[in-house]
């Protein structure tokens, strides 16, 4: 026998009538406030305050004060002067391949495996994975992560999710290879689907957030509000194309409570240790790979190749070629190659969104891999779409801006 | 989707009067001058002033993320206690939207000070050494002083207020 949800929800009702008896309840401050942050008119400032802090800590501690404060003054003032001087022959293919050039003043610029590959990894993404884990679990532990979901459950039905979409949306802020896994949490296909092509395209990871505050800290803005209009606009266009259900589920919202330490410091190493054992051999495997392509022409090939897309197209230098295949690889080193390219603001811009939009890097794309290749192959497809088109849309608004 | 929870009771509100109008007006007053501080972040971020610093409070107005999105939180909370004004004292309601109003204060201030910090603790770009002096450090924290954080002190006194309510709750 198949019961309606109506049916469903009646008999809830009945079982409860005859199992529960209500008592009388106080009401504490905390209780009143935490049903304020689910409630639209004042969950949404929350949400903002939230969102708001959760970015000021990161730029304040990645940014500010380890990246720009400890590490770029120890790549640049030691460690990369340090190899230009010790390494053999500048001009032979391996000093290009682990130091890269030898007239860079920054380690960003040299792109070197050890190098950029080690100023990238360490210097960046760690600090930014660290702080983003660190302020996720803190929202996590102390009840906050639920009730955002509950807030955010009409916006996101709206493009065939429901409330939890929330939790791969910001785990896949700090690496999307986690947030691939963690739509797990999504109860049909078709939300599975959604979600992770959406991550795929518009949630920067945070080694992409590290190296986009290194590079263009000043246009950070605009790329985010490209990427929320993208996120929004294929997100509702792929929930009315794709056939599937997209269910209401029942949610048990905990009380607030202040996060046990021992639990928030035993997540953040299980979490960091996990990103870091993935994220730097990829870095450094991804800057070999990518100096063996260049030295082997492949690079320069395909940026004739793809010229008239790259330059008609999207309206970006043919240059972006070699970091667009870069970002395959990992799109945290693309962003960084994208710097040494000379470009207008809006160009730099729409290079960052391309980047972005392109191709999952390769871990996400085999952990996508194991949600199922015909999953993949439709992401794929529909990667591959929404780069033609919303590139496309860019450049016209660029055009139309006056900008491009 | 639907969220289960508990029937809430808010106890009545009783009149305004005595100590309870004073904090209702101190309420009103601060969740005025928030809004105003959070109005002028905007403002001076969309380009009605180059930003300006007068005494000991300065708004810059130079970075969207700070002014534009963090004087729309401002404004918020600016809005929340004043709504949350009448009868502060005594509902329990009431009392939490002053309570949320002040969190949006403390989480901007917060971040304020954590970015004062951070940026206090390294030694400037141009030196050799890693770590600031620490006359170059307490330097970092002199004034001038973003809007949150000068309003920070005046509205860590309702702290004291919600601190009573929760032990008359545990009670």
């Amino acid at each position: 026998m198949v019961l309606s949800p109506d049916a469903r929800w009646e008999m809830v009702d009945i079982l409860a009538t005859r199992t529960v008896t209500p008592g009388s309840y106080e009401p504490s401050l905390a209780d009143v406030a935490g049903e304020l942050t689910v409630r639209p008119l004042t969950g949404i400032p929350v949400a903002l305050a939230a969102l708001y802090a959760f970015w000021s800590i990161f730029t304040s501690f990645a940014g500010t004060l380890m990246t720009d404060g400890f590490m770029v003054k120890l790549f640049d003032g030691y460690w990369l002067p340090y190899l230009q001087s010790v390494w053999p022959d500048p001009g032979s293919w391996h000093y290009f391949i682990f130091v890269g050039n030898p007239l860079a003043e920054s380690s960003l610029e040299a792109f070197g495996v050890l190098t950029s590959g080690f100023f990238v990894s360490i210097g960046v993404v760690l600090p930014a994975v660290l702080v983003f884990y660190l302020t996720m679990t803190l929202m996590e532990d102390s009840g906050y992560l639920p009730r955002l979901a509950v807030l955010m459950d009409t916006v996101l039905h709206r493009i065939g999710l429901h409330g939890y979409a929330i939790v791969p949306t910001i785990l896949g802020l700090g690496c999307n290879v986690p947030a691939v896994t963690a739509t797990r949490i999504l109860e049909t296909k078709k939300q599975r689907f959604i979600m992770m092509t959406l991550l795929a395209l518009f949630i920067p990871c945070g080694a992409q957030l590290g190296i986009m505050m290194a590079v263009i800290p000043e246009s950070v803005g605009v790329v985010f509000l490209c990427l929320l209009i993208g996120f929004g606009l294929f997100g509702f266009i792929l929930s009315r194309l794709i056939p599937g259900e997209n269910p209401e589920i029942l949610v048990d919202v905990p009380a607030y409570h202040w996060p046990v330490p021992e639990y928030v410091a035993k997540k953040l190493w299980n979490r960091t240790k996990a990103f870091l054992k993935e994220a730097v051999p990829f870095v450094l495997v991804g800057i070999l790979l990518v100096n063996l392509l260049y030295l082997g022409g492949v690079i320069q090939a395909l940026a004739d190749l793809l010229e008239p897309v790259f330059v008609v197209w999207f309206g970006v230098p043919k240059e972006t070629a070699g970091p667009l295949i870069a970002a395959f690889l990992r799109k945290d080193l693309a962003i960084a190659q994208l710097s040494t390219i000379a470009m207008t603001p809006y160009q730099l811009i729409a290079s960052v969104v391309l980047v972005t939009i392109y191709f999952p890097c390769v871990a996400t794309f085999v952990v996508m891999l194991r949600e199922g290749w015909r999953q993949l192959l439709a992401s794929v497809a529909v990667l591959l779409a929404v780069v033609f088109v919303y590139g496309g849309m860019i450049h016209a608004i660029g055009i139309l801006l006056g900008v491009a | 989707m639907k969220h289960t929870g508990t029937n809430r009771t808010i106890r009545p509100s009783s009149p305004l009067r005595g100590p309870g109008m004073v904090y209702s007006i101190y309420v009103a007053l601060l969740g005025l001058v928030t809004l105003g501080f959070g109005c002028a972040d905007i403002l001076v971020w969309a380009g009605a002033s180059d930003g300006f610093t007068w005494g000991i409070l300065t708004i810059t107005g130079d970075d969207f993320f700070r002014w534009a999105w963090g004087g729309v939180v401002m404004a918020c909370g600016g809005v929340l206690l004043i709504s949350g004004a009448a009868h502060a004292a005594t509902s329990l309601h009431q009392a939490a939207k002053v309570a949320v109003g002040a969190i949006l204060v403390w989480l901007i201030a917060g971040t304020d000070l954590l970015a004062m910090l951070c940026a206090a603790i390294p030694a400037d770009a141009s030196s050799p050494a890693f770590l600031n002096t620490p006359a170059g450090f307490f330097a970092g924290f002199a004034p001038p002083y973003t809007p949150a954080v000068l309003l920070l002190p005046f509205t860590v006194g309702l702290l004291l207020v919600f601190r009573g309510r929760v032990r008359r709750h545990e009670t």
